[in-house]
């Protein structure tokens, strides 16, 4: 479970300080796939950053099951990053392997579980390949599979499948509902792309424009197994977006407008 | 190899060959009808002759031998200490700080003016050439092992700590991997300033190697053996560039090559 009581960031800039979340509280329930919508700029790369202990805390308190995230990156914590975050001079199986090197198994294991986990997100046969041999998609592919092959209990995502044109993103949506459906970690997506952020959740929380609050948070009732092209077409879908871009759009309208009377 | 590509290589070596021959036969003639003064230049055929006796006689090879121990040692020594000062420079801010602008200031000293200091403080022997290479080393390699230490992408310093890695891991798999990456670039210039410090330590004072070989043509009043000298010179530069540009290429091998 994720708990994120009151929490605060300020950042100190040449420009005096900047707050970039404000007394923000929310919780994500254990085994739940939860999204944070909210215009750009809202701060939620930050609150993510600061719930994988990247980031320190400027006020408030964050709790992983029923630990305080302080001074650290807690155990047990998958992240997924916007941009790649491969590294280039590894193979797909050895960046796949690595947390498992890091923790010291065994190098057949290591090697056994890597294999598996590339075939596992389609990408048998590309074992020896380099990232910059791999398209934006099969990155992608292999960001997850290193994310998911030590098995964190939590698992954010900070909007990992942006950079991915339209027909890829859906794969690797199913994908990754598939993955999760087997593993039920608990998930905190991060999205600007409401129907995504329904498509995937079972429960969504708007922010504000920055800095970031929480809005209103709503739970997503529609049934799993989900496909995330086809779920589109069900009726609640369309309530649900409808009721939800309301609160959203204000808050885009207002970040479009600051950021462009800058 | 496609056979296309082995056709294009071919054109190209012979179409180098033909260049060389064509310069060495100009100069050939140019010295036989008396356009140019072979007292000066000498002349390819006596050239030939010169190089030749040296390595059939076996006099050259002590002096290659010569060359290669000062630069050899100089660029170990050179480059262990430049990854050396280069780290600790990286993780201590503090040291950097305290030290940067004597690390600029000595490395935009040029090192020509510092070689008969090394002579008189060190001699006439190996170690003034191995200083001297050590002078021209130590800073390239210092400057990309900071660079490359500093420039690591957060993104993927963030993503090795959040999977669980320690210090100890990110060094292992992010920041040394990176850094080698920036020593590797500038390691081929290295070879090329080892030899120059090499080759200036030996033409200021010494008593072998191809710098030697040259200054002592000078003195003689020989160009033959002057450019003869610098014949070696160019071929064994050469060589050693040709043997890194491979082994350069296969270190590299995860990096994108251009389009």
């Amino acid at each position: 479970m994720i708990t994120v009581e009151r929490v605060t960031r300020t950042f100190g800039t040449p420009a005096g300080d900047f707050t970039a979340v404000r007394e923000v509280s929310f919780r994500v329930a254990a085994g739940r796939f939860v999204s944070l919508v909210g215009p750009s700029g809202c701060g939620k790369t930050t609150l993510l950053g600061m719930i994988a202990g990247l980031v320190p805390v400027s006020e408030g308190r964050i709790l992983l099951g029923d630990r305080a995230v302080i001074g650290g990156v807690p155990p047990d914590i998958g992240y997924l990053f916007q941009r790649d975050a491969l590294l280039p001079w590894k193979t797909a199986l050895q960046n796949v392997a690595l947390p498992l090197t890091i923790r010291g198994r065994p190098v057949a294991e290591t090697r056994a579980r890597a294999t598996e986990w590339l075939r596992r997100v389609g990408l048998a046969g590309f074992e020896s390949y380099y990232p910059h041999q791999l398209s934006g998609g099969m990155r992608k592919r292999v960001s997850l599979a290193t994310t998911l092959i030590y098995g964190p209990s939590v698992l954010l995502m900070d909007e990992p499948f942006s950079a991915l044109d339209v027909q890829t993103r859906n794969l690797m949506e199913n994908e990754l509902l598939e993955l999760w459906a087997e593993t039920r970690n608990t998930v905190l997506f991060i999205t600007h792309d409401l129907e995504e952020a329904i498509a995937l959740s079972d429960e969504v929380i708007v922010l504000t424009a920055g800095p970031g609050r929480v809005k209103a948070s709503y739970p997503i009732p529609l049934p799993r197994p989900r496909n995330v092209v086809e779920i589109r077409f069900h009726a609640e879908f369309t309530r649900l977006y409808e009721q939800i871009w309301k609160d959203l759009r204000d808050e885009v309208q207002q970040s479009y407008a600051r950021a462009t009377s800058r | 190899m496609p056979a296309r590509r082995v056709a294009d290589r071919l054109r190209l070596a012979a179409g180098r060959i033909t260049v060389l021959v064509a310069i060495a036969a100009a100069w050939e003639a140019g010295t036989r009808i008396g356009v140019i003064d072979p007292y000066f230049v000498s002349r390819p055929t006596k050239l030939a002759v010169t190089v030749g006796g040296w390595f059939a006689g076996g006099f050259i090879y002590p002096h290659i031998w010569a060359t290669v121990q000062e630069a050899v040692i100089g660029l170990a020594v050179g480059i262990a200490g430049g990854v050396l000062i280069g780290m600790l420079f990286a993780f201590f801010p503090f040291l950097s700080a305290l030290f940067h602008p004597l690390m600029v200031v000595f490395n935009a000293t040029p090192r020509i003016a510092l070689a008969p200091l090394f002579i008189v403080w060190l001699g006439i022997g190996l170690a003034s050439k191995v200083a001297m290479v050590v002078s021209l080393v130590f800073f390239i390699i210092f400057f990309s092992t900071y660079a490359g230490l500093r420039d690591v992408d957060v993104n993927l310093i963030n993503h090795v700590r959040v999977m669980g890695g320690t210090r100890r891991d990110l060094m292992r798999h992010v920041l040394l991997p990176s850094a080698l990456t920036w020593i590797f670039a500038s390691l081929r210039a290295c070879v090329g300033f080892a030899v120059i410090g090499a080759i200036i330590g030996e033409y200021l004072g010494a008593d072998r190697g191809i710098g030697w070989i040259v200054q002592y043509g000078e003195s003689m009043f020989d160009s033959n053996m002057v450019i003869a000298g610098l014949l070696v010179l160019m071929a064994f530069v050469a060589t050693l560039d040709g043997s890194l540009g491979w082994l350069e290429s296969r270190f590299s091998h995860w990096k994108q090559k251009p389009l």
